[in-house]
């Protein structure tokens, strides 16, 4: 295009340019504090309505009160003084979604922290939406392999389901997180890791790992790092699961991991006493527990009708000194369709990842597994339940019956056989021939701490000359002839 | 009990003073600073007069204008901006050379942006999306 070209085109543009008399409703900074506004005027303003600020500065209206409206900053305020003009949007906070934003981090605005060019997408969600409703929604009936054998033998999760990850701090909360999303290679699932409140050395360690595995072609990472304001942390789930919404009105199905919503409700209770909002126990107000149910509640699986997708929801919750009858990990436990309890004992037992069998549980999950798991995994949570009862008579092993030695040993192989190491997700038929092995006792003549060695051989002995009957487990079928199959292909292995 | 607002002592002096002779006024006035004394809010006076004045002429459906013009207005566009936004109105002139051309005015919350900055600004916006 020559430069004649360009000053036509541009003529044309500048013809056709509309002047227009803008309208704007503008109010006053009656009040700025640690990352909240107080404005007078803006009469008509609406609730999780866009403010706009001097220099750029957006800030969400949440108190709407008779004479002033209170909103939190969503940037820098240091510049903001009292008197500043304070203009709205008529927008409702809405973010960013779209293909672009597969493989990139960004915060709970949408926009790009990696470094990488600006995110350009035509479509937005507002970041607060009503969930489906009921008759748009159908029971879990498809699974999420989170690759790890313990969780998706004894605690399965379905696509659609909201399972907790709950435990102290460094017991392994995150890995199990990871790991699902790393797992998701190849299973048709677009993951989204919210990051709140975390280091950002944290942040950019499990970026540089999803990257390094290939995880991050079908992730979105979105941070709201220890470092940015408390109102960024407080919408980061929000912004992270409308960028999940979008892939689900696509038919697509959707894994969102909030890691951690402690810190989110931390975030919130500040928010709320520096707004003054009244504090109710352990100083948050009153509709903490809102906050997070209208959370969880849009994760979901629609109906065929309504377009089909679903949200899987991994929310996790950080307690302190293993105390679970805290306020927000009880309220967010009631809100899930179960949990997922790690405990610093076990983990320091070398029991990794540290999962407490005997409380976790998975309310709605057991309909997603597939057959051949569900065969062989009934079989394993009935010896680990047996295993737990007689695990104090352990030490007496000389003096006990046969009966009873035997349960112990097997429960001993079985807890060996669930350790697993991070970063090592396990393909679901693998996980079927391990826990056939272990229940039909191919490993009782394996020392217990050579479980692992074992488990290895006999998955690469299975990779390598039985592909079709492993093709079989995994397409979900299981008969008496498969079982004899598996029996044989055992047993041609020992020996 | 709550603190009461400034807004609610501009109120109860407007409701107070609105249909009083003028001979009273200075007594009115004074037992409302002693008010203000015993409530500690002496300190927020200017804010209370500002909330007073505003209240005052919302009740009288007088509209504050503020007209921010790149150059000083004559005397009939300035007629003419009255006739529209009501003769009651308190209208206050700015001249802002930032504007470059045209007007903006403000009309109690609304702002009424005609001004050749913004619009240079949109077009600009039309032009690079």
């Amino acid at each position: 295009m020559s430069t004649n070209n360009i000053v036509e085109e541009l003529k044309k543009n500048i013809a056709h340019f509309q002047k227009e008399t803008e309208k704007e409703e503008a109010g006053k900074v009656v009040e700025v504090g640690d990352g909240i506004a107080r404005i007078s005027g803006l009469s008509k303003c609406q609730a999780g309505e866009m403010l706009e600020f001097s220099g750029d500065v957006f800030g969400l209206a949440l108190n709407l009160e008779e004479e002033t409206v209170g909103c939190v900053l969503l940037g820098d305020y240091e510049h903001i003084k009292e008197g500043d003009t304070v203009k709205r949007t008529n927008k409702i906070l809405s973010v960013p979604v779209g293909e672009e934003l597969i493989g990139r981090v960004v915060n709970s605005l949408g926009m790009a922290i990696d470094g990488g060019k600006d995110i350009k997408t035509t479509k937005f969600y507002p970041i607060e939406k009503i969930a489906p409703g009921v008759m748009t929604r159908e029971p879990v009936t498809q699974p999420v392999q989170t690759g790890i054998k313990a969780i998706d033998a004894m605690i399965p999760i379905g696509r659609g389901q909201r399972e907790l990850i709950i435990g102290d701090r460094q017991t392994g909360k995150t890995a199990v997180a990871i790991d699902t999303i790393i797992n998701q290679k190849g299973k048709d699932m677009i993951c989204v890791y919210v990051a709140i409140g975390q280091k950002e050395s944290k942040i950019a360690r499990i970026v540089a790992k999803l990257k390094e595995t290939g995880a991050m072609d079908y992730t979105i990472v979105v941070v709201a790092g220890a470092s940015s304001p408390a109102a960024l942390s407080y919408i980061a789930p929000y912004s992270g699961v409308a960028m999940a919404e979008y892939f689900m009105d696509q038919g697509k199905d959707v894994l969102c991991v909030y890691d951690d919503l402690s810190k989110q409700a931390w975030a919130y209770r500040e928010i709320s006493l520096l707004l003054r909002r009244p504090p109710g126990r352990e100083a948050y107000p009153g509709d903490v527990f809102y906050l997070h149910s209208r959370l969880l509640e849009r994760a979901c699986r629609r109906n065929k009708e309504s377009g089909g997708g679903s949200i899987t929801a991994l929310p996790i919750i950080e307690t302190q000194a293993s105390d679970v009858t805290a306020y927000i990990p009880t309220n967010v436990i009631s809100i899930t369709d179960g949990q997922i309890f790690l405990e610093t004992d076990l983990f320091y037992r070398g029991i990794r990842p540290a999962l407490n069998v005997g409380i976790s549980v998975s309310r709605v999950g057991g309909a997603a597994q597939i057959k051949p798991m569900k065969k062989v995994a009934g079989k394993l949570k009935l010896a680990m339940a047996q295993f737990r009862e007689m695990e104090a008579f352990a030490q007496f092993a000389s003096d006990l019956d046969p009966e009873t030695k035997k349960q112990i040993e097997r429960g001993q192989r079985i807890t060996e056989l669930l350790k697993q190491p991070q970063y090592q997700p396990v393909s679901v038929e693998n996980q079927v021939v391990s826990i056939f092995a272990t229940n039909n006792g191919y490993f009782d003549n394996v020392a217990v701490k050579d479980i692992s060695t074992a488990e290895k051989k006999l998955n690469d002995f299975m990779n390598k000359s039985k592909r079709s009957l492993l093709d079989k487990i995994a397409a979900g079928e299981w008969d008496e002839k498969i079982e004899k199959e598996l029996k044989s292909a055992c047993e041609e292995f020992n020996k | 009990m709550r603190k009461k607002s400034n807004l609610q002592f501009a109120k109860a002096l407007y409701e107070v003073t609105k249909d009083l002779p003028k001979s009273h006024l200075p007594e009115a006035i004074k037992q409302f600073v002693l008010i203000l004394q015993k409530n500690n809010k002496l300190k927020k006076i200017d804010y209370i007069i500002e909330e007073f004045e505003a209240y005052a002429k919302k009740q009288d459906r007088a509209k504050i204008i503020e007209i921010e013009t790149a150059r000083k207005l004559d005397q009939t566009a300035l007629n003419k901006i009255k006739k529209i936004f009501g003769e009651k109105s308190e209208i206050t002139e700015l001249v802002n050379k930032e504007l470059l051309g045209g007007a903006r005015i403000t009309v109690n919350d609304m702002i009424y942006d005609a001004s050749l900055k913004t619009q240079l600004k949109s077009l600009r916006q039309q032009l690079i999306s």
